[in-house]
């Protein structure tokens, strides 16, 4: 399935400027393997040493907000979009 | 020749670029959205600037002309598997979406200071260690010696974590070298690297080790001049004795009852031999006494005098371990930073200074680059 998946301005310093990049996935974990992938300087920002998701990203994926622990279980279908942002805090 | 600040804050990097005569500054900031939480340049020019966010990690980007900046190919990481400090994980982390802290792991949550010697950029995080790249930072390894050393077991995280701060070297001697750890305390290698041997006697440790900052001329590299938790301290060999340095200081009371001079930074200024300092009134309160913002220098290296002119009175704000650095100019440019985002620059040793910017975001970082 490719996708799209629109990267938070945070990380398009990583990504070259780029707003969006395609990924391929079966599910959002894979989305997030394939981006890593793709795109090298990404993996640390997405993946901890332990290989873990960084437990602070969230994916907006169907008009939802998915949570780490739920991205190897949601289901990606060819032309979907996803936005890859983070939790959040004021000040 | 001028002076570049590379001014690590909150959110992002300020750039100021100074004049010959370090009168007239231009300011730009960069790397927004990214705690900048330490800065260096190698000797052929490069700048390299920590960046850490709570979500994305902490990596390090690499400048030629202090606009462009593009994130190295590498980074300091710990390896799967490595076994971490669980109180740092619960103080530096915050839980996740379930309330479920990190356990287990050790992760590298923010690089702490960045040091280049013998051709090498080391790297000083948090969970505590330190890292070496031998090729501008494209590729990075753990210095092994100091990562598992045997006392880490018994290494107890300061409140801002379990951090390897500082990072000294000797000019003359490129098998030694110092690290600091809050709050384990003071390392010194003499075999570069291979083995750390604890060099904290004389400064008690009643709450951990927790050394906040040390200074020294890598020139002259055994005098050293240290800011800790529980006071000032100088050695002169190295590290091996220390001995109380306050003649001349704001003494207050830490929340156990021991009375000292507490602060964060200290910073040298080689040419003059001047070390700079920020007291704080105490561990409770971490604001300038009286509400005085004040630098203390020592010219003796025995006493220390106040240097306020032109620093502000009604301050409550605090000065962090980073956020303070000297030109190493003639004479001597000392640079530092508040949590409230002022940045405050002396061109004479501390007998007069100058505000040249305020409403920055809470300033990390502060490194002087002559340029």
């Amino acid at each position: 399935m490719t996708v799209r998946v629109y990267m938070p301005p945070v990380l398009r310093a990583v990504t070259g400027g780029k707003r969006e990049l395609e990924a391929e996935g079966a599910t959002l974990h894979d989305i997030l393997v394939d981006l890593a992938n793709k795109h090298p300087p990404l993996a640390l920002h997405l993946f901890d040493e332990q290989g873990q998701v960084r437990r602070h990203i969230l994916c907006i994926h169907a008009s939802s907000a998915v949570r780490p622990c739920d991205f190897g279980l949601r289901r990606i279908e060819s032309g979907d979009e996803i936005t890859i942002t983070n939790a959040l805090a004021g000040g | 020749m001028g002076v570049s600040l590379i001014v690590g804050t909150k959110k992002g990097a300020a750039i100021f670029v100074s004049d010959a005569a370090r009168d007239a500054w231009t300011q730009r900031f960069c790397l927004k959205g990214w705690s900048v939480t330490a800065s260096a340049r190698d000797s052929d020019g490069r700048f390299y600037a920590a960046i850490a966010s709570d979500v994305y990690g902490a990596t390090i980007m690499a400048s030629d002309d202090l606009h462009q900046w593009r994130q190295l190919d590498g980074a300091p990481r710990y390896k799967p598997g490595d076994k971490g400090n669980l109180e740092h994980n619960r103080i530096a982390g915050a839980a996740d979406f379930s309330g479920r802290y990190k356990d287990g792991g050790r992760f590298v949550d923010q690089i702490w200071t960045l040091h280049v010697a013998n051709g090498s950029l080391y790297a000083g995080v948090s969970e505590a260690g330190i890292f070496v790249s031998h090729d501008r930072g494209q590729t990075w390894e753990g210095v092994e010696g100091f990562n598992e050393h045997p006392s880490r077991a018994s290494w107890v995280p300061g409140f801002g974590g379990l951090g390897a701060h500082t990072i000294l070297s000797d000019s003359r001697n490129s098998d030694r070298m110092w690290v600091g750890v809050s709050a384990a305390g003071f390392f010194r290698t003499d075999d570069g690297g291979k083995t750390w041997h604890p060099k904290n006697e004389g400064v008690p440790a009643d709450t951990g080790q927790c050394v906040h900052n040390v200074a020294h001329d890598p020139g002259n590299a055994d005098v050293l001049y240290r800011q800790e938790h529980r006071g000032v301290y100088r050695s002169d060999n190295g590290g091996d004795t220390w001995r109380v340095m306050e003649d001349g200081l704001p003494v207050c009371e830490l929340s156990d009852g021991h009375r000292c001079s507490f602060g964060f930074p200290i910073v040298l200024d080689r040419s003059s031999a001047s070390a700079f300092v920020v007291p704080l009134d105490g561990d409770n309160f971490r604001m300038p006494h009286a509400s005085q913002l004040a630098v203390y220098r020592t010219a003796n290296g025995i006493s220390w005098t106040p240097k306020t002119n032109g620093l502000p009175q009604n301050c409550y704000a605090s000065v962090l371990r980073g956020a303070m650095a000297a030109d190493q100019r003639v004479p001597g440019g000392v640079y530092f930073g508040t949590s409230s985002g002022s940045l405050y620059a002396t061109r004479d040793l501390g007998e007069s200074w100058r505000e040249i910017a305020s409403g920055l975001p809470r300033i990390l970082s502060v490194e002087a680059y002559a340029t």
